[in-house]
């Protein structure tokens, strides 16, 4: 609108293009760091996730460090001087950027659900594909009905059993072949428990009145942890149990040797605390639900060896 | 200032006692029906009960840095944690945000007070109630609830004494008042918008907090009652034996989990909407700008209000539902990211090319963006089914959440509190407590919750009593900057307590802001704008457009100048 | 001293005073309730919901013993109720011709109806073989018809205390938002019994 003619602003718009090449090498960057966060992968839907989560940890790197370099910009550069109280050039608002800020977002989103809704389509090929069957009449059908699951977890307050029926084994260590598909049947026999393996990356709550299958495929040997993840009472947060990743040789190893070991109480965190607090060699607090009684198993395992993740 | 004592003589005409008006400090501990007596007696009782609920995260903290279960037992722990979560969101962030809605409400709109003041008063004298309530429960045998704020069953019907009074249906009780009370305040707060705006003050004309207002009140009266129906039927199961979700009788202990999380989810946007609307009134205030695309940032709260109620089995991922409910909520729940979006981007842009102004407010409101667009990106990540399945009911997720209700909300609340504390008080705030308060608050803050994205990443339930070695580290990092944040409120309240006590006089518009609120003397008087309600006659933050707001503003601004 | 009041050289012309609250606020009272009603039928909603649920998913949804509900002398109740809501139509009607002593008698007449459900409501719970611990069927069951009839109560209450204010003198004579408001609650609580009817008796 004035005589003058505006010069086209050269300086500033290479700034803003280096200074997006450097944010979006940044962006890579964290992206690409995602695997020092997460603990060693372990199963086949372990790659997915980290792939998933490395993607969005990108995205949301240049989204946050955008944003907030445009904060720290007009901090450093748009502060009124001490003693300016007159007010700033009015502009209302521009439908243009309203709808470029309302469509880039919205395909960035559903971009990201595209690619999501396919790693999930593959979890569900290889990894869990949980069916949830008809209320368990009783957990003392125990074998006797396993669609698809080989392996029995059943979780209580507060201790996980593993039962191997076919075997006849049973266990407070959850053993499973490595590079082979395996399915665990989770049975809860009092309230809401979480079956969780941060290696694995999987999780699922186990619902009592449900039999739910979870079908993992582990893909590298060692020792992980198994954390109960749904708030299950006083000791929710020792009721812990150890995954033992063996080669098939290994496993079956295992299971003939365990299948001769008498049975004897397995571990149980909640149940030892207990009886420490009922001998008064531990306080205690409030009014608690009384541990079950440790399973009775042919191999107790351990919760005490180092573990990788 | 002629009159006398510097008070304005409309105070010592009004009916009743009202805030400002010299020595009836009594009216904050009666039934009074005045909305900005109500506001300031909702903010203080969510401001005591903020010390209590925090008292409590620091116990947990204490317990939390050293990985054994050693400082509290567990069902202490236990205990502790649930109460945390209770009290913060039941005793203060709602109530604290329904003392701004009272305040503001009807100061923005040129109402003389809410459409019902008893029933507001009502309301509000529930809070306390329900509060006592709580707090008895820690007394009862057995103890208080111990469950976490979402008490699934069947845990939470697991009653170890078997009295009939125990600290679950004390829980149940409290929340349900709560819910009570929140619903006679929501009917109130939407009546008011609706029905009791100025002459001139069409919708579009309305401020953006009572957008937000307008649209966090309706996710109330459409969520709450499905939280109160899925209360009832716990009660019933803890208390009569039903079998609504004990499985053993054929009940479904997950219908309880959708009947939580579809009000529990849309609870966190009756939280974070109102807060919006606070970013949106305080930056163009400080930036001297108009807030830029004022219609889009109405009606992205009405599209959040639409897609809050169809996101709430994001929280129910690895609760055993089907893969095409997971693939449906995880699309709804990345559609919020839009309209969030558009508010956000236009933020920025009001920003942009402004005259900025740093003081306190624009600080916790500058913090509030940044810690609120963090929790944003991560909680694109936790939408993702795949993702989520992973950290779901980890530390990942309660470092999300504690940078929305913590990082966002209440530093958005805090800036609310020190940008209307001229307003509603008559007194200006000390600076300086107030920028040690923001920079003990946002170091505080991100040295608390972000250490604990790290934790559940690797893998570290929440809730947990105690945890194994490997996460020690990060650990002791979020417990000191929970120390530190308890610091923080030190000079909060100092500050609070001296400016009103002693602070300098406040003029009717200190910071220069457009809005009616602005132009009624500070403190405003009993029937706000008494027979002279204005006719408002231009949108809202016309900063450097040179509009008035209303009809004859000069005469206005004059003759409250006189005063 | 007292302050000029800031507009009145200037008073606009249109200015209408929203000091005379009292005249309005019978009709923020309306507004008010009607959000109410609209939200507490999100309760229903939400009750309706875990029924249908829970029956959905049932292996053996009624009680051992128990065939199903008789319906018949419930849907002669129902009829009673859902008619109810013609009289109380009628009521407002003769109201607003002026009719007190119509409306009272209509008034009358619907509460009156209102109390016979509730009469064969508390017949069938003595009736049936079942309790609220039998199982989920019998905890919806009861939770439900309890529920609703507790509003019943509550809508007859209301309508008591409508028919108490119309013997003030001059009260009614430019119309009665509690009237309308209580109207209005007592058709909500007929629509949702049809529901409930549909849900419990008709759904098996």
């Amino acid at each position: 609108m004035t005589s003058t003619p505006q010069r086209f602003p050269w300086p500033r718009l290479i700034g803003l293009a280096l200074w997006l090449v450097l944010l979006t090498l940044f962006s890579l960057w964290m992206g690409a760091q995602v695997p020092r966060w997460l603990p060693v992968s372990a199963s086949s839907a372990a790659p997915l996730v980290d792939g998933l989560f490395g993607f969005e940890t990108a995205v949301a790197t240049f989204v946050f460090v955008g944003v907030v370099s445009v904060m720290v910009w007009v901090v450093l550069f748009n502060r009124a001087e001490k003693y300016d109280i007159s007010d700033a050039e009015p502009i209302e608002g521009n439908t243009a950027l309203e709808i470029t800020w309302t469509v880039i977002p919205l395909v960035l989103v559903m971009g990201i659900a595209f690619y999501t809704i396919q790693v999930n389509r593959e979890i569900g090929l290889i990894g869990p594909m949980d069916h949830s069957h008809a209320p368990a009449s009783a957990s003392s059908a125990a074998g006797a009905s396993m669609p698809g699951g080989e392996v029995q977890v059943i979780a209580r307050q507060w201790s996980w059993e593993f039962r191997y029926p076919v075997a006849g084994v049973s266990s407070t260590e959850l053993h499973m072949p490595i590079d082979r598909r395996l399915g665990l049947q989770l049975e809860s026999e009092d309230v809401i428990h979480g079956f969780y393996v941060p290696a694995f990356r999987l999780k699922q709550q186990v619902i009592p009145g449900r039999s739910i299958t979870l079908f993992i495929t582990p893909t590298r040997a060692g020792r992980y942890r198994l954390r109960d993840s749904e708030y299950s009472g006083t000791w929710f947060a020792a009721n812990q149990a150890d995954v033992v990743v063996e080669s098939e040789e290994a496993y079956q190893d295992w299971l003939r040797r365990a299948s001769r070991l008498p049975l004897q109480p397995g571990l149980s965190e909640a149940s030892r605390e207990y009886a420490q607090q009922l001998s008064g060699d531990r306080p205690s607090g409030y009014a608690t639900i009384a541990p079950a009684p440790p399973p009775l198993v042919n191999v107790p395992g351990s919760n005490t060896l180092p573990h990788d993740g | 200032m002629t009159s006398t004592a510097g008070v304005d003589t409309r105070i010592l005409k009004a009916p009743h006692p009202v805030p400002g008006a010299p020595d009836n400090w009594k009216r904050f501990f009666s039934f009074n029906t005045d909305a900005k007596v109500i506001g300031i007696q909702y903010i203080v009782t969510a401001l005591f009960f903020l010390l209590v609920g925090g008292l409590l995260a620091m116990i947990m903290r204490g317990e939390l840095i050293t990985p054994e279960a050693d400082l509290v037992d567990r069902t202490v722990y236990n205990a502790l944690y649930t109460m945390h979560g209770t009290i913060m969101l039941f005793l203060f962030i709602f109530p604290v945000l329904n003392g701004l809605n009272n305040l503001l409400i009807p100061c923005m709109i040129g109402a003389p007070d809410m459409a019902f003041p008893k029933l507001n008063a009502a309301a509000f004298w529930m809070v306390p109630v329900f509060g006592v309530i709580l707090m008895a429960s820690f007394l009862v045998p057995g103890g208080p609830a111990s469950s976490g704020w979402w008490s699934y069953p069947p845990v939470s019907l697991q009653n170890p004494l078997g009295h009939l009074i125990n600290g679950e249906a004390l829980w149940i009780l409290a929340v349900a008042l709560s819910g009570i009370s929140s619903i006679m305040g929501a009917v109130n707060f939407v009546t008011t918008i609706l029905r009791m705006r100025a002459p001139g003050m069409t919708l579009g004309r309305m401020p953006i907090f009572c957008w937000t207002a307008l649209s966090a009140q309706t996710i109330q009266l459409i969520g709450l009652p499905a939280l109160t129906g899925g209360a009832v039927m716990l009660l019933f199961d803890l208390a009569v034996g039903t079998s609504f979700y004990r499985p053993e009788g054929g009940g479904d202990p997950v219908l309880y989990q959708h009947f939580f999380w579809f009000y529990s989810h849309p609870a966190v946007y009756v939280i974070i909407l109102p807060v919006f609307g606070v970013f949106s009134e305080l930056f163009p205030v400080y930036a001297r700008k108009p807030l830029f695309g004022y219609p889009f940032v109405a009606g992205a709260s009405l599209v959040i209000v639409g897609l809050s109620l169809i996101v709430w089995v994001h929280h129910m991922f690895p609760s055993g539902v089907p893969q095409w409910m997971r693939d449906v909520f995880m699309v709804t729940t990345m559609l919020i990211a839009v309209p969030t979006g558009i508010k956000v981007f236009a933020w920025l842009a009001t920003l942009w090319g402004g005259k900025l102004r740093l003081n306190t407010a624009m600080l916790f409101a500058l913090g509030g963006l940044f810690n609120f667009v963090f929790a944003g990106v991560t909680g694109i990540m936790l939408a993702t089914v795949p993702v989520d399945i992973h950290v779901n009911n980890t530390y990942f997720v309660v470092g999300h959440f504690h940078y929305v209700i913590y990082g966002a909300a209440t530093m958005g609340v805090y800036a609310a509190i020190y940008h209307w504390f001229p307003k509603f008080t008559g007194h200006m705030y000390y600076e300086g407590l107030g920028k040690l308060h923001f920079l003990l608050t946002f170091v505080g803050t991100n040295l608390n919750f972000f250490p604990m994205h790290p934790l559940g990443l690797m893998g570290m339930p929440r809730r947990v009593s105690s945890y194994d070695p490997e996460f020690a580290f990060w650990n002791v990092i979020a417990s000191l900057g929970a120390f530190l944040l308890g610091v923080s409120i030190i000079p909060f309240l100092l500050n609070l307590v001296s400016s009103w006590v002693r602070g300098p006089k406040s003029p009717a518009n200190p910071w220069k802001a457009i809005g009616l609120e602005w132009l009624l003397p500070s403190p405003p008087p009993a029937e706000n704008f008494e027979d002279h309600v204005p006719t408002v006659i231009s949108a809202p933050y016309g900063y450097g457009t040179g509009r008035p707001l209303v009809e004859h503003q000069d005469e206005i601004e004059r003759a409250l100048l006189k005063t | 001293m007292t302050i000029s009041p800031p507009l009145d050289s200037t008073s606009s012309p249109q200015g209408p005073s929203p000091a005379g609250h009292s005249a309005e606020h019978a009709n923020h009272s309306l507004t008010g309730f009607i959000i109410f009603l609209c939200s507490e039928s999100v309760i229903f909603l939400a009750f309706f919901t875990g029924y249908a649920v829970l029956k959905l998913s049932a292996l053996q949804w009624l009680p051992p013993g128990v065939e199903g509900l008789e319906w018949r002398s419930p849907l002669l109740y129902t009829v009673v109720l859902v008619s109810s809501s013609g009289t109380v139509a009628l009521a407002e009607r003769c109201l607003s011709k002026g009719q007190l002593w119509g409306f009272r008698a209509f008034w009358l007449l619907s509460m009156a109806m209102g109390a016979v459900f509730l009469y064969g409501q508390a017949i069938e719970w003595r009736s049936l073989s079942f309790g609220i611990t039998s199982g989920s069927f019998g905890s919806c069951f009861y939770l439900l018809t309890g529920f609703h009839g507790l509003h019943v109560l509550s809508g007859i209450l209301l309508m008591a205390l409508m028919l108490q204010r119309s013997f003030r003198p001059a009260n009614y004579a430019a119309g009665e938002q509690g009237v309308i408001a209580t109207s209005l609650f007592w058709h909500f609580v007929d629509v949702i019994w049809v529901m409930l009817f549909l849900l419990l008796y008709a759904w098996s």
